[in-house]
């Protein structure tokens, strides 16, 4: 009898019941074998101890900060629980009234005259402005909008959670180009950009009903389109340091 | 822990003190490699956090993030050599000692973890799942989409070196 064999005695595992009721009564006949078993066993048991390395203490801080940040990731995840009926009405209006505007405000940006638009400005402030648009910046806004339509357009409509991060996402990153607008001598592309806001956390709202999410969705993915229309073009004709002049 | 619920933060804070240490050994002895030990418990606390809802009250929290973590290093193995775990070649390795090894024998240490750097992936893996962490060695087939006659070769041919390695290392 072989030492693979023993092995599989020694595990109690892989022999059948009759091959291990014969490796017994060898056991029990033949003394050699029984002293072959006997090494083998304590050879194999040497290895029961295997040593436990003890982690280091910034190891143990990762283990213990990968579960905190899992679930602070849960909880940010969480959708909000319902506000009160009253509250989302009030807002719902509000979102209404700020996609009017800023349907408004595009047009009036992209007819390119807004100082002579209307007797008294909507919500395009007339700023006066001087300086040069940078193309860098001119092409980020453009990835960011071409970006921002694709995200809306896929928006997930049937998973609330992932929704929600998805659009508060896209809310931290408006703002940052609404910041960088500002900064690039474009106020009035900041203030369309601010005026996204108010409609996307509309949109991010869990009680809000399909069809009018689906409408928002839609308005949102027309005004992106429209503004990065108007922004590659302004591009593409050289225009780009003067992209906010009219 | 209570049944009926899942396992909150505070226990796997307390499962990680207690046992990090023990599911880092076990991960680092299948793939003898610090960072891919590491990144398998932590890929194991994410995966067990995200379905703690299904871990079952008759078992512990430990053991259940324990077993997570070996099949997180084996998958880690697979991923990172796959060639580890093809069908093997069942002519036994020459495990005899290289003139280096005799030559240092007598500096290496005489425990597992020295032992073991003497297998292959697929031997090592075969005796630390067997030995020390006790599966079945149908369990083990199935996580290595093998069969048990293949598990079983490699068993043997890895208790023959270690038990020749600590054989030699004795006699020094």
């Amino acid at each position: 009898m072989n030492d693979d064999k023993l092995t599989l005695y020694y595990y109690k595992d892989g022999l059948t019941q009759g091959e291990r009721l014969e490796v017994t009564n060898a056991l029990v006949a033949d003394a050699e074998l029984a002293a072959r078993y006997k090494t083998l066993s304590n050879e194999l048991s040497q290895f029961e101890g295997a040593e436990i390395e003890a982690i280091p203490r910034d190891m143990m801080l990762r283990f213990h900060d990968t579960i905190d940040r899992a679930a602070n990731m849960e909880r940010g995840a969480a959708p909000q629980k319902s506000p009160p009926v009253h509250f989302w009405s009030f807002f719902w209006g509000a979102a209404i009234t700020a996609t009017l505007a800023l349907g408004i405000g595009i047009g009036v940006w992209f007819s390119g005259d807004v100082d002579q638009a209307a007797g008294e400005p909507l919500i395009v402030d007339i700023t006066p402005q001087s300086d040069v648009v940078p193309v860098v910046f001119q092409r980020s806004m453009q990835n960011y909008l071409r970006e921002s339509q694709r995200e809306i357009t896929e928006l997930p409509m049937d998973a609330e959670a992932d929704r929600l991060i998805l659009i508060l996402r896209l809310i931290d990153q408006n703002r940052l180009f609404e910041k960088a607008a500002v900064q690039n001598n474009s106020p009035k592309l900041a203030r369309v950009l601010r005026a996204f806001e108010p409609i996307l956390v509309q949109l991010a709202s869990d009680d809000i009903a399909p069809e009018d999410a689906e409408a928002l969705r839609a308005q949102l993915a027309f005004e992106l389109n429209v503004m990065l229309t108007k922004l590659t073009r302004d591009t593409s004709d050289g225009r780009q340091t003067n992209t906010e002049r009219t | 822990m209570q049944g009926g619920r899942e396992p909150t933060q505070a226990e796997f804070h307390d499962a990680i003190t207690s046992r990090a240490d023990r599911w880092f050994s076990a991960c680092l002895k299948i793939t003898r490699n610090r960072a891919m030990a590491e990144d398998a418990v932590q890929e194991a606390l994410l995966s067990a956090w995200a379905k703690r809802s299904q871990f079952h009250h008759d078992s512990r929290l430990d053991t259940w993030i324990h077993r997570i973590a070996v099949n997180a290093a084996l998958q880690l193995i697979r991923k990172n050599r796959p060639a580890s775990f093809e069908p093997l070649d069942f002519e036994i390795a020459d495990d005899t000692d290289s003139q280096e090894d005799t030559h240092h024998a007598g500096d290496l240490e005489r425990d597992l973890a020295k032992a073991l750097t003497h297998l292959s992936d697929i031997e090592r893996v075969c005796f630390v799942l067997k030995h020390l962490e006790q599966w079945r060695l149908k369990e083990i087939a199935e996580e290595l989409d093998s069969n048990v006659g293949t598990v079983k070769q490699a068993l043997f041919r890895g208790v023959r070196k270690l038990r020749k390695r600590m054989t030699t290392l004795q006699g020094v």
